[in-house]
Parts: C-alpha cells; sequence; structure tokens
C-alpha cells in the first residue's frame, strides 16, 4: 500500500514537472515573435549587424533639418537601399519590425559626424552588434561663422561718437562663402558717421576672421536695445548658413556739460578800516569740462566795501574738479554789501554764466570805551558832590 | 585883603552865619544845590565857625561846613542858663580858641550871637575878650540879636545882663538887630528868622566887601572903627537897593535911613553919632555932588559921616552904619527885663512861702510804718 502510495506520489511529480515544461517551452515560442529596440550612438561609417541586415551611418545630411542619411542592406542582396531618415521620423524595412522586418528611427543628431539611432527588430532575429568604422573620418568641408558687434563702450552721452566693431570669424572647417553681413535697421539714435553699412570680406577660410568699424554719433538720450547683426554664408556645396550675434543694450545719457559751481565763503563781519579775505571756490560738477572760465566780480553798493582779486581766468576745470582762489576785502564805511560774482565759461554747449552772491557786513565803528565819556564826569560829579556832601555832613 | 572871623555863637548865631554861608553861594534857592558844585564866594578871606553847646542847633546848619562847626559839649545845651553856658566856655576855652587860631589871623572879627539863649549871650563876651587877648589888633564887632518880647522873662534877663557884659567888654562895638522890630517884614515867626536872618547876612557881606573894595571916595577899616566908637559904640545898619522906577542916589540914600530899612529902631536925625554911608552902583547912577549934599546934610544932625563909593555895575545900593548915642528901646527891654525878673522873683517867694507852709502840717510828725 505504501508503495502504491509512492508510486502515486512520482506520478504526480513526473506530471507537474512535464506540465512545468510545456509552459515553459510555450512562453519561449512567444518571447520570440516580441518587437523590442536598441539604441545606438553613430559616427558616419560605424555600422549595426542584426541578424542578416546590416545598417550603416551614411551622412549627417543636415543638423539644421534633422536629415541623416542610411544604408540597410541584407544579406544575400534582397535589401541594399540607402535612405534619407528624418529626425524622429520611423523607416521601416522590410515591412518593419512588425513584419520581421526592423524600424530604424534618428532619435538625435549631434553634429555633422555622429548621430543616435533606435533599432526595433524582433528578437528573434538576434541581437545587434555595433561595429564601428574603421576608416578615417573625411574632412569635413563645413564652414561656420561666429560675429560679434561691439561697441566702444556700453554708455554714452548725446554728443559722444562712438565706435561699432563688427567681428566675423570663421570657427568651421570649410571655407565660408559669399559672406554678407547684415546689420539693420540702421538705429534712429544715432547719425551713422563713417563706415556704414559695414562690410566684411566674402570668403573666409576656416581659423581666418575680419573685421570692420563704424562710426556713429549719438543723437539721442534713452536705453537702446541694440539689434543683433546677422551673417550669411555658404559652404562649398552652396549650402546657405547664417549666424547672428547677440543683441545687447547700451546706455545714451543726455549731453555731457560742464555745470561750474560758485562757493563764496566770506570773513566774519569786517570792521571798519578793516580787512578780510573772500575764498572763492568754483568746482565743476558736470561731466564734461569746462574751458575759457572768466571770473568777475562786483560789489553794491559800490563804495563801502573794496574788493580785489575777485576777477581771474582759468583755462580749463575738469569735470570733479575745482579752482580756488581768494580776493581781499576792505570795509571803507558801515553798511551791508553784496558781492556777485559771475563766473563765464564754455561748458560743452555754448557759453554759460553762473553766479554766486554773499553778503558781506562791514561794522559801524566801535567805541569800545565810549561809555566812559559819560560815566567818567558822571562818577567824578558824584564823587565831588559827595565830598561836598560830607563836607556839609555834621 | 580883609581877613575876617566870623563868629556865629548859639542857634541864632549859628543860623545867621549860615545865612551869611548860603549868600555866599549866591542865596536864594540856587545855593542848596550851588554848595554842591561851588566854593562859597566871600568878598575877603573870610573865616566861618559855628559855635554851640547843642549839637541838633549845629546839626540844622545847610551851608556851614562840617569843620566849621564846632560843638562844645556840654549835654545838650546849656538851657538858656548864662551860669552853665559860662562855665562851658571856661572849660572848652582853650578848645575853643584853639579851633579859631587855626584858621590864621584876623584883621577883624564879628560875633553873631542872640543876647536872650542861653550859649550865645552867655559865651559871646567870653569868647570877645578871649578874642581881644588873642588878636591884640583885631576888630571886634558883635552882633547882637535882641529878642521878641513875648518870648519870656528868662530871655528878656539872658538880653539885658548880656548886653550889659557886652558893653562893657574891649569890643569895638555892637551893631545891633531887634527880632521885635524887624517881625513885622514877615507874618509867621518861622519866615521872619529866615527873613531877618538873610538880611543881617546880606547887609555883613555888603559891608565886608565894601571895606576890602577900591573906592571912588574911600572908606575903610579904620574908618568903620571909628564909627563904631561913636556914641553909645551901639550901633545899627540900613540898606536899600534903588528899585528901577527909582534911581536917585539921594532917594536912595534917605531911604537906607529911614527906620522900615534898619535892623534897630532908631532915629538917624536924633540918635545918631557917627555913620558910615557905603554907596555902590553903576558909575553914571553915582553923582558924586548929589552923594556929598546928602552926606553934608546927614552931616548936620548924626555928627559926623563917612562916605564910600564903590562903583560896581548895577541898580545904587546904600548901606548905612551908624552908631547911637541915645537907645530908648534898650532902656525899655530893660525895664520890662527888670519886671519880669521882679515877678519871677516874687512868684518864687510865693511859691517858697506855700511850699513852707504845706511842709508845716507834717512839722512835728514823724514817718510811721
Amino acid at each position: 500500500m505504501r508503495r502504491l502510495i509512492y508510486l502515486q506520489c512520482l506520478a504526480y511529480l513526473l506530471f507537474s514537472i512535464l506540465l512545468i515544461q510545456a509552459a515553459h517551452a510555450k512562453e519561449a515560442s512567444d518571447n520570440n515573435d516580441e518587437v523590442t529596440f536598441k539604441d545606438f550612438n553613430l559616427n558616419i561609417g560605424d555600422r549595426i549587424d542584426l541578424g542578416d541586415y546590416q545598417m550603416e551611418l551614411i551622412e549627417i545630411q543636415s543638423v539644421r533639418d534633422g536629415l541623416v542619411v542610411m544604408r540597410v542592406a541584407k544579406i544575400g542582396g534582397s535589401l541594399d537601399e540607402q535612405r534619407a531618415l528624418l529626425l524622429d521620423s520611423p523607416n521601416n524595412f522590410d515591412g518593419g519590425a512588425e513584419n520581421g522586418g526592423i524600424t530604424i528611427t534618428v532619435a538625435d543628431i549631434f553634429d555633422e559626424q555622429s548621430a543616435k539611432v533606435r533599432i526595433e527588430y524582433q528578437q528573434s532575429l538576434g541581437t545587434p552588434r555595433k561595429h564601428a568604422s574603421e576608416r578615417p573620418a573625411p574632412a569635413l568641408d563645413k564652414p561656420e561663422l561666429s560675429v560679434q558687434k561691439s561697441f566702444e563702450r556700453n554708455q554714452m552721452s548725446v554728443g559722444d561718437e562712438v565706435k561699432v566693431t563688427i567681428t566675423v570669424k570663421n570657427v568651421g572647417t570649410g571655407q565660408a562663402l559669399g559672406i554678407k553681413a547684415e546689420d539693420i535697421p540702421p538705429l534712429p539714435e544715432f547719425s551713422y558717421v563713417a563706415g556704414y553699412p559695414p562690410k566684411i570680406k566674402e570668403t573666409l577660410d576656416f581659423g581666418q576672421s575680419d573685421s570692420t568699424v563704424y562710426v556713429m554719433n549719438a543723437v539721442k538720450e534713452g536705453s537702446i536695445r541694440v539689434p543683433a547683426i546677422m551673417v550669411s554664408y555658404t559652404d562649398a556645396k552652396k549650402k546657405a548658413k547664417s549666424n547672428s550675434s547677440e543683441p545687447f543694450n547700451i546706455l545714451i545719457r543726455p549731453k555731457s556739460k560742464a555745470d561750474l559751481a560758485i562757493k563764496l565763503a566770506g570773513p566774519a563781519p569786517i570792521a571798519l578800516d578793516g580787512e578780510g579775505m573772500l575764498n572763492i571756490s568754483i568746482s565743476n560738477l558736470g561731466t564734461a569740462s569746462a574751458t575759457r572760465i572768466e571770473a568777475d566780480g562786483t560789489v553794491t553798493p559800490a563804495d563801502g566795501l573794496q574788493a580785489t582779486g575777485l576777477g581771474k581766468s582759468f583755462f580749463e576745470i575738469l569735470p570733479g574738479g575745482e579752482v580756488n582762489y581768494s580776493a581781499r576785502l576792505s570795509g571803507l564805511k558801515p553798511g551791508n554789501y553784496t558781492i556777485r560774482l559771475k563766473v563765464g565759461y564754455d561748458g560743452g554747449d555754448g557759453s554759460v554764466i553762473q553766479e554766486g552772491t554773499l553778503n558781506v557786513v562791514v561794522l559801524e565803528r566801535e567805541y569800545k570805551y565810549q561809555y566812559l565819556l559819560l560815566i567818567i564826569p558822571i562818577a567824578i560829579i558824584i564823587a565831588w558832590m559827595y565830598r561836598r556832601y560830607k563836607e556839609y555832613k555834621y | 585883603m580883609l581877613n575876617v572871623l566870623m563868629l556865629g555863637v548859639g542857634q541864632c548865631g549859628n543860623r545867621i552865619l549860615d545865612a551869611i554861608n548860603k549868600e555866599a553861594f549866591g542865596g536864594g534857592g540856587a545855593a542848596k544845590l550851588a554848595k554842591y558844585y561851588l566854593r562859597p564866594k566871600f568878598p575877603s578871606r573870610v573865616e566861618t565857625l559855628a559855635i554851640n553847646t547843642a549839637i541838633n542847633d549845629l546839626k540844622e546848619l545847610r551851608f556851614t561846613t562840617a569843620k566849621d562847626r564846632m560843638h562844645v559839649a556840654n549835654l545838650h545845651g546849656v538851657g538858656a542858663n548864662r551860669n552853665v553856658g559860662k562855665q562851658a566856655f571856661m572849660d572848652n576855652r582853650d578848645m575853643i580858641m584853639g579851633e579859631i587860631e587855626k584858621r590864621g589871623d584876623f584883621d577883624i572879627a564879628f560875633v553873631i550871637t542872640s543876647t536872650s539863649g542861653g550859649t550865645g549871650s552867655s559865651f559871646s563876651p567870653l569868647l570877645i575878650n578871649e578874642l581881644k587877648r588873642q588878636y591884640r589888633d583885631i576888630t571886634v564887632i558883635t552882633v547882637a540879636v535882641l529878642p521878641f518880647r513875648e518870648e519870656g522873662s528868662l530871655y528878656l534877663q539872658n538880653a539885658a545882663f548880656s548886653m550889659r557884659e557886652l558893653m562893657e567888654v574891649d569890643a569895638e562895638g555892637i551893631i545891633l538887630a531887634d527880632n521885635q522890630y524887624m517881625k513885622r517884614f514877615s507874618g509867621d515867626i518861622a519866615s521872619a528868622y529866615d527873613k531877618i536872618n538873610s538880611m543881617i547876612a546880606k547887609r555883613l557881606l555888603f559891608l565886608i566887601e565894601s571895606l576890602d573894595s577900591e573906592m571912588l571916595s574911600v572908606t575903610d577899616l579904620g574908618d568903620f572903627k571909628t564909627v563904631m566908637n561913636g556914641g553909645l559904640r551901639i550901633g545899627t545898619m540900613g540898606f536899600y537897593q534903588a528899585d528901577s522906577n527909582n534911581l536917585s542916589i539921594k532917594d536912595a540914600i534917605e531911604n537906607s535911613l529911614k527906620p522900615v530899612n534898619l535892623l534897630y529902631p532908631a532915629n538917624v536925625a536924633d540918635d545918631a553919632a557917627r555913620a558910615m554911608i557905603i554907596i555902590q552902583g553903576s558909575r553914571e547912577l553915582l553923582d558924586v555932588d548929589e552923594i556929598t549934599k546928602e552926606v553934608e546934610r546927614l552931616s548936620a544932625s548924626a555928627g559926623h559921616v563917612f562916605k564910600g563909593i564903590v562903583v560896581k555895575k548895577g541898580r545904587p545900593k546904600v548901606l548905612s552904619v551908624f552908631t547911637v548915642a541915645s537907645a530908648p528901646e534898650l532902656e525899655s527891654i530893660y525895664a520890662q527885663a527888670a519886671r519880669g525878673m521882679q515877678d519871677e522873683k516874687e512868684k518864687r517867694c510865693r511859691a517858697r512861702k506855700q511850699l513852707d507852709d504845706a511842709f508845716a502840717h507834717i512839722e512835728d510828725l514823724e514817718e510811721i510804718y
């Protein structure tokens, strides 16, 4: 009985093993028909082998347009096709991966030499393998121009002249032909003095650069967005290309001019027949130099206060600069006087006259001990009268 | 220049002396301030000294300097008692004479005093004797003021005895001023005193000025002494200033001798022994012939008359000094004084008797305790 039970268990065991094996075989058959994919980074000339299929990256036709040329062939000669593939667009060969063929999609184009490619296939075709090209990379004829537009300075004043430099450099690998620089539109904030529109060599070999300068005059204040300059060219294959500089901002300040400030530092009140010094300070608070400075002063009322040395000439006072000088004041008559100093100068925008005033007091003559003239006689009289009073006081 | 000593003795003498000092400042209200800025302007070198035993009398002086006030310490006055006054003088004689001596030598001294008070009436005769003893050549004139008759018997008694003593001393003469006589000038006593004092002061200063001036017709100290030695050696002074309506020198002289302008009631025509007429005024107003005629007319009745003419701008002023040969008013005073003394004596006897009678009630009794 026991043996029977053992046999019965063994039979169950064997049956179970058979069932598992059968399920496994079914699963394996299903897996071989399943579509899978694999990504490859390919350089020009690299090849992928999958089953009988051979896929080779022939050319990156246009990075900008996303066009890549690949050749797909099948051992035996049943398939040999060279096709331009559009970026992110699946391309079926032999009916595509669903039908036992392959599907190729350009996932990314890195540059003119390389791209990322996705291969979709049925697993039954086996595992795709990449074969790197043993050929040296062909020398490319790909010119690339960088363009730069720069102002002499980013801040200027109305009336200032400014130089603009356009620099174009071929940083590519091929010769750039038919180069044209388009620096438009002309900016209304400037008047163009010379060199505009800029001219660049029509041809630049790789590594070569060219620059041009034009001169403008700022005519209107404000913050200005300077537009990019665009340079267009073609490579040897007549393929048109272009590049632009980065736009940037500049500031045009109001016209710079000199602004003279006059400071008069007078003496404390002058005693009659006394003297004092008047210190005059002329400082340029403006942004331009003041030139041909002529200072002259008047005193009102005219008589009673004599001022010598008020007039003075200076050739130039730089922005932020200062000149100082002194005048001598003599008080001849008591009173209040006004000293008016006029300073004429060329401030960069024609002649300007600035004025500074100062009030000066000439004191009355001080009779320091004048009261004694009254007090002493009174004291004498009082003393005399007191003495007399004492004489008569009994 | 005359060296003049003016001594005011007693309250009355002090006040007249003060009036003299006031006149030296110009007189009037202005003198009150003038003393603080002016020196007294005397015509000669005049030294003044006020002597009194009552310090309050000295304190009330206004125009006499403190150094010219001399207090003879005797409590507060002598109380109208001449005996006390005499004793006080004798006790302080050296001090008094020393104070006078400090003032130098003098040609003439005026001793101004009341005859009725205590200090003046008792000091003056003794003082005059001392002056005469100390200054051999000095002329001493007493200016004696007779009291109001109603002031009391004691004052009349003092006046009587004082006058007798003043007559007996070796002075050159007495110029009398009678308060009673001059009282008529003013209604109340106080202003009468002031007016009398001022009047005496002006006349004395006029006299001094005239004696010390260059004269058109000369009188001097000698003449004055001669005048004062005439008659009873008692004289008085008259004064008159011509008003602008009548500048006649003749009238001015006559007016100066009229009783109304005298310090003591006298009749020049009947009583005068010797006289001195001193005339001052602008030259054009001084008619010498007319003056001479008037003086001659006066001489006919008054004996000898000295005349002095001082040319000084202004209306004519005339000072007349004369001594009298008889003094009926003095006799009247003495009679009044004697009556008063007799009455006083009788009253005292009656009172004594009444008191003795009163005491008689307790004559045989003892005090019982």
